[in-house]
């Protein structure tokens, strides 16, 4: 059953792990985005939003240019002007975090700006000029089970390893990393220490929207890779629950992601491979979802919140002259 | 001597209150220079603009005679500006060395990375030279309150402060701490620093400082040598009128039955340990208990559990005999528990609601404000109007959202809130904080008036003139525990110290 | 240099001229979108309008569209008063729909007057049921709602597919030779249709009516009893509510339940107002949930504003569809629905801060 025709390769196990690379990555790059804004004290759900308005442009930008750079670039840009909007309404305005980036779905997502520009920009139903795919030698790719898994990947996969670690990096190791941690955890202790809290809250909202809308150009330029209204389906909001799954830490956001991008590829191999098949595909498309809801419970209670948890000011606006 | 910080008509206004008018201040070099003013005074305004939190609507600011203009804190802290605040500015999952580095761009600073290790060798040596004894590696909520201070203070030398503004910091230490503090600031200013020391209590302005300027109603109105003045003379510059410091009132009657009885009460901390260790106490109808201590040994966890907002680990409290479950606020209230909590903004109202809201935030389950299910609005405002006429609240009508109500009037409708719910005991947690002469006064006299209708007071407070002044008798709590009681009428400040600070009253 | 500062007091035009005025901006900027886009906005708007609203048809179209936001609207306006975040509003329909269905195809042999109150009761209970899971959550292990009741929205979705395309279940029809090959739900029997009224040319669809009259019992509970004094402290202060005597858990509980339960009504009436069937695809396509919640933060959590701005939206929501096609531009309704609501969260900071300009040390009091 594990060791099926076609070699250690071709069996579920491998299988697996390689369509959860595949599909975790553009989890990936939206969780570590929210994770450096959420770090900040700002709480985007307006990720889903953004990830399909870079995943539309980036789409354009391929069939417009040629380039795949350039792709990526545009959809980076796309994503973060996305969140501009967010971080203005949320930093300048002091709206609430939690309706502003609602209203960013709404606005950016599946019925919004991304189906109009889908459709205005002429670009559905065609195949992309080009696309991201795997270009290490064959001879890796066809290695025993690390081939299919770590060598047969995208350079997209590869980028967002390197993201994970200087994500990393920047938060434990560098002067920046420890203000913005600072002004998440305290914002009137940053201020006070000469920090500018407006400043860190919009960089790191803005780079946030870059990294989700190069997530959503992981599906439009590799995954898919076409353009099609709603194409990324609730990635967006798998990748805020990722977030708060990782700890707010950067590798085990690389875990998470790889996990649920596991749940959500099982579904097809199983189906065509006929294991299984009396288990709707349904319960195991649920279990992302499940888990986010089980690893929350567990790092509510009051204890892990503590070591564990979300940064101080997370969703609450700051003010420095308030009397 | 060159005058290190020049302040010269500086005003401030806020939406209703003119904070600074037209204030000129100075200090020099190698000086302690205290500020002395009451709760809203403008003294914490006039140290934020210096720096560079707040800024100035008028008049200008001058270090070593040349003009300075701050656009944020950081601009402060450039020019060699640091504060102390009575909320201290620390990030609590931080350790105490990546908090004392925050935002430093000198030096060290200007790299780019974070080298932990060195980061805390430098902080530990600087903290011995100092002989200020922080672990760099703990972390900020680990560690007590006035070790907070002190890392505070190290932030300051770090970054080689040459004015160092502390805001009302003994508020949070013992007397033996302040002594050790005020040893330290003598040091720095020995090294020509200048230190400015925010404070309203009157002993320790003649204990530390070498002059005092007294702010009153936003205006500087006196500079005096410190030398030249008494409490008496200081006391009257604050308050404009020349007033006795706070005088006993002696109880007359007798004394009732028992309406608290506590026995072993123990109950566990936010972080996990005990915060009350057997506490025993009794107060009878018509007695005013006070407990005494420096914040954060337990009194606080000791009003939560007496009033049913946390459960207890162990023991039992009674209120006129009946022993309470405990845990359960309501039960509490129903047994006739009173409690005028301590942050009475954020705890004693529901801030954006209306003061007829507040005046039934717990009776508004009776029958005289409801008709089954239903509110009776009308009847409701009724109540307010007459509880805001009774008790003198100013500031608006029943609709008024509390929030809008200054510091003292808040308090009275707080106070009169649980006066009017006919309580037998009244717990009452730092009831005149941030409050005016005035307030306080009438805040006292509520007091002595509740018990003299029968309540039994428990008075929770970290000012011991305030204790003295209205207490029977006096318990000290050091760390959990009750280590000492007193009858009020002989208990001296150095033994009530000597409690508050762990030692033995002997 | 711009200074914020909090007002003292939010003088009451305010709170009317914010919503309004993010209205006319947030059409400000579309107008702007439309130009840069090689649309000519004059002409959409117009026919925006006219499929909204004008004429009879129009409006008998705009209070179908409006009906399931009315109740998704109040279930979002229910929770966010007490700061209860319910985004699960989405999931909380289908669950409504589904229990309802239920309650429509188990019951139809019987009369109206039994099957349609069945039905409203079993969206009711379905809805309420599954806010709990995130309400029990929240009340007993401090769990965040926003991202359990999001979760559970998948998850309902998910189990709302199954039903239909992937199961034998109870709701399916299995009746049909085409239903074999193309999956759909139950045809509700007659009895289960719910009525309309006529009022002159204008149809008013059952469900719309009980919304109403929901909105109107919400205002009520909310402003009248000692359950809404309850919602209103523990949603201002919770410090103060468990200082007070308050029972916050249950007060969590129950709102979440009433949060639910209207959604769930939401879910029985489109399958008895409108569509007669489960319909997972309609469901799942239309985003109830999340326009409610939309609308509930541009009411500012009135009931009865809600009904209003679902009415609004309702006309917009149905003019994109009415209007669908290649002459139009897809996307137009979720970008003006956001627009509007980005003005709204702008507007609101006028309404608590007041903006001043100050030059060096003089005051100039600025305020818009």
């Amino acid at each position: 059953m594990i060791l099926a025709a076609g070699g250690i390769n071709n069996s579920i196990l491998v299988v697996v792990f390689a369509s959860a690379v595949v599909y975790g990555t553009p989890l990936l790059y939206a969780a570590l985005g929210e994770l450096l804004a959420e770090r900040s004290g700002v709480l985007n759900l307006g990720v889903e939003g953004m990830m399909l308005v870079g995943a539309v442009m980036g789409f354009w930008g391929v069939q417009r240019t040629g380039s795949l750079t350039l792709a990526i670039a545009i959809a980076a840009l796309a994503g973060g002007s996305m969140a501009l909007i967010h971080a203005f309404l949320v930093v300048t305005l002091r709206a609430n975090q939690i309706v502003s980036g609602l209203a960013l779905t709404i606005f950016a997502g599946a019925g919004g700006l991304s189906s109009y520009l889908g459709n205005d920009l002429n670009i559905a139903d065609q195949p992309a000029k080009h696309m991201f795919s795997p270009f290490l030698p064959k001879g890796w790719q066809s290695a025993e089970i690390v081939g299919p898994i770590f060598f047969r990947q995208s350079v997209l996969v590869y980028a967002s390893w390197v993201c994970v670690v200087l994500v990393g990096l920047y938060l434990a190791r560098t002067r920046p990393g420890l203000n913005v941690r600072a002004v998440g955890e305290s914002p009137a202790a940053a201020d006070a220490m000469g920090i500018n809290v407006v400043k860190y809250r919009y960089l790191h909202t803005i780079v946030g929207g870059a990294f989700a809308g190069v997530g959503g150009a992981c599906f439009s330029l590799s995954i898919t890779p076409q353009w099609v209204d709603g194409l990324t389906s609730g990635a967006g909001w798998i990748a805020i629950a990722l977030v708060i799954f990782a700890f707010w830490r950067p590798t085990l956001c690389l875990v998470g992601a790889y996990l649920f991008g596991a749940f959500s590829g099982i579904p097809f191999t199983f189906q065509a491979r006929g294991i299984l098949s009396g288990v709707p595909p349904e319960l195991f498309q649920a279990l992302p979802y499940l888990m986010t809801v089980l690893v929350l419970v567990l790092v509510s209670t009051a204890g892990a919140r503590r070591r564990l948890g979300a940064p101080a000011s997370l969703g609450i606006p700051y003010v420095r002259e308030e009397r | 001597m060159t005058a290190a910080v020049s302040l010269r008509g500086i005003t401030k206004r806020f939406p209703g209150v003119v904070a600074n008018d037209g204030v000129d201040f100075e200090a020099a070099e190698g000086e302690v220079h205290a500020l002395l003013g009451e709760n809203g005074a403008g003294k914490s305004t006039l140290s934020n603009i210096l720096t560079g939190l707040y800024h100035p609507d008028e008049g200008e600011v001058r270090l070593h005679g040349q003009p300075v203009s701050f656009h944020a804190p950081r601009d402060a802290l450039d020019a060699g500006i640091c504060m102390v605040h009575q909320h201290f500015r620390l990030v609590a999952p931080f350790t105490v060395a990546e908090n004392v580095i925050l935002g430093d761009h000198r030096g060290e600073g200007k790299k780019f990375t974070v080298n932990p290790r060195r980061i805390e060798r430098r902080v530990a040596e600087l903290g011995e030279r100092y002989r200020i004894a922080v672990d760099p590696r703990a972390r900020i909520w680990q560690l007590s309150l006035g070790e907070q201070q002190r890392v505070e203070i190290l932030k300051a030398l770090y970054r080689d402060a040459r004015v160092l503004i502390l805001d009302e910091p003994t508020a949070v230490l013992t007397p033996q701490e302040a002594d050790s503090l005020f040893e330290t600031l003598r040091v720095m200013a020995g090294e020509g620093r200048t230190i400015i020391f925010i404070s309203h209590k009157l002993h320790e302005v003649k204990a530390v400082s070498d002059r005092v300027t007294v702010l009153r109603a936003g205006k500087n109105v006196a500079t005096v040598d410190t030398a030249d003045a008494t409490p008496r003379s200081l006391a009257a510059l604050m308050v404009g009128r020349d007033v006795a410091i706070a005088q006993r009132v002696e109880r007359e009657g007798e004394l009732g039955e028992p309406v608290l009885e506590v026995v072993d009460l123990c109950a566990a901390g936010d972080r996990g340990g005990d915060a009350l260790r057997n506490v025993s106490l009794t107060i009878r109808a018509g007695e005013i208990l006070a407990i005494a201590g420096v914040a954060g040994n337990g009194q606080r966890e000791l009003a939560e559990t007496l009033t049913g907002m946390r459960p207890a680990t162990g023991g039992s409290v009674s209120v006129t005999g009946k022993r309470l479950r405990g845990g359960d606020s309501r039960e509490a209230i129903r047994a006739g528990v009173a409690h005028v909590p301590e942050d009475r903004l954020h705890t004693g109202v529901a801030p954006s609601l209306s003061i007829a809201s507040n005046v039934v935030l717990k009776s508004y389950r009776g029958s005289t404000v409801t008709t089954g299910p239903m509110l009776r609005l009308r009847a409701i405002r009724e109540q307010a109007v007459k509880l805001i006429a009774r008790y003198d609240v100013r500031g608006g009508g029943p609709e008024l959202p509390a929030r809008q109500l200054s510091g003292g009037n808040l308090q009275k409708v707080v106070l009169a809130r649980e006066f009017e719910g006919e309580p037998r005991v009244l717990v009452v947690a730092s009831p005149t904080r941030g409050l005016d002469v005035s307030a306080i006064e009438t805040v006292h006299g509520f007091l002595r008036d509740a018990a003299s209708s029968g309540v039994g007071v428990l008075l929770i407070s970290e000012d011991l003139d305030e204790i003295r002044a209205l207490a029977d008798r006096i318990a000290v709590m050091y760390e959990g525990a009750i280590v000492g009681e007193l009858d009020a009428v002989g208990a001296s400040v150095e033994e009530l110290g000597l409690l508050m600070a762990g030692g033995s009253g002997e | 240099m711009i200074r914020i500062e909090r007002r003292l007091t939010q003088p009451r035009w305010l709170t009317f001229a914010v919503p309004v005025g993010s209205i006319v901006v947030a059409f400000g900027f579309m107008t702007l979108v439309l130009l840069l886009t090689h649309h000519r906005p004059g002409h959409t708007f117009v026919r925006l309008f006219d499929s909204g609203f004008s004429g009879t048809q129009s409006l008998n179209a705009t209070f179908v569209s409006a009906t399931p936001l009315i109740f998704t609207g109040l279930c979002a306006a229910i929770a966010f008063r007490m700061q209860l975040f319910n985004i699960g509003g989405e999931g909380q329909l289908y669950v409504g729909a589904i229990t309802g269905a239920a309650a429509g195809i188990a019951l139809g042999n019987h009369s109206g007057w039994v099957s349609i109150p069945a039905m409203i009761a079993a969206g009711a209970v379905g809805g309420a049921a599954f806010a709990l899971i995130p309400a029990l959550l929240r009340a007993f292990l401090s769990t965040n709602e926003i991202i359990t009741s999001l979760m559970l929205n998948y998850v309902a979705a998910l189990v709302i597919n199954y039903l239909i395309f992937d199961s034998l279940s109870y709701w399916r029809d299995t009746s049909s030779a085409t239903a074999k090959v193309f999956p759909q739900g139950k045809n509700l029997p007659e009895a289960a249709s719910w009525p309309v009224t006529h009022a002159g040319s204008l149809v008013l669809p059952l469900g719309l009516l009980i919304g109403a009259v929901v909105a109107a019992l919400i205002w009520i509970l909310y402003s009248r009893t000692r359950f809404g004094f309850e919602v209103q402290v523990i949603g201002d202060s919770p410090r103060a509510a468990s200082y007070a005597g308050m029972r916050t858990r249950r007060k969590i509980l129950a709102v979440m339940a009433l949060s639910g339960a209207v959604a769930g009504i939401g879910g029985a009436s489109q399958d008895g107002d409108f569509r007669h069937t489960l319909d997972p695809r309609g469901l799942t396509a239309a985003g109830y949930g999340y326009a409610g919640i939309v609308i509930a933060a541009l009411a500012r959590y009135n009931p009865f504003a809600v009904c209003l701005v679902a009415f609004l939206l309702g006309g917009l929501q149905n003019a994109g569809y009415t209007l669908q096609g290649a002459d139009f531009p897809s996307g137009l309704v979720g970008v003006m629905q956001g627009l509007i609501l980005f003005c709204a969260l702008g507007g609101e900071l006028l309404v608590r801060y007041r903006i001043a300009l100050a030059r060096r040390s003089r005051v100039v009091e600025v305020s818009t």
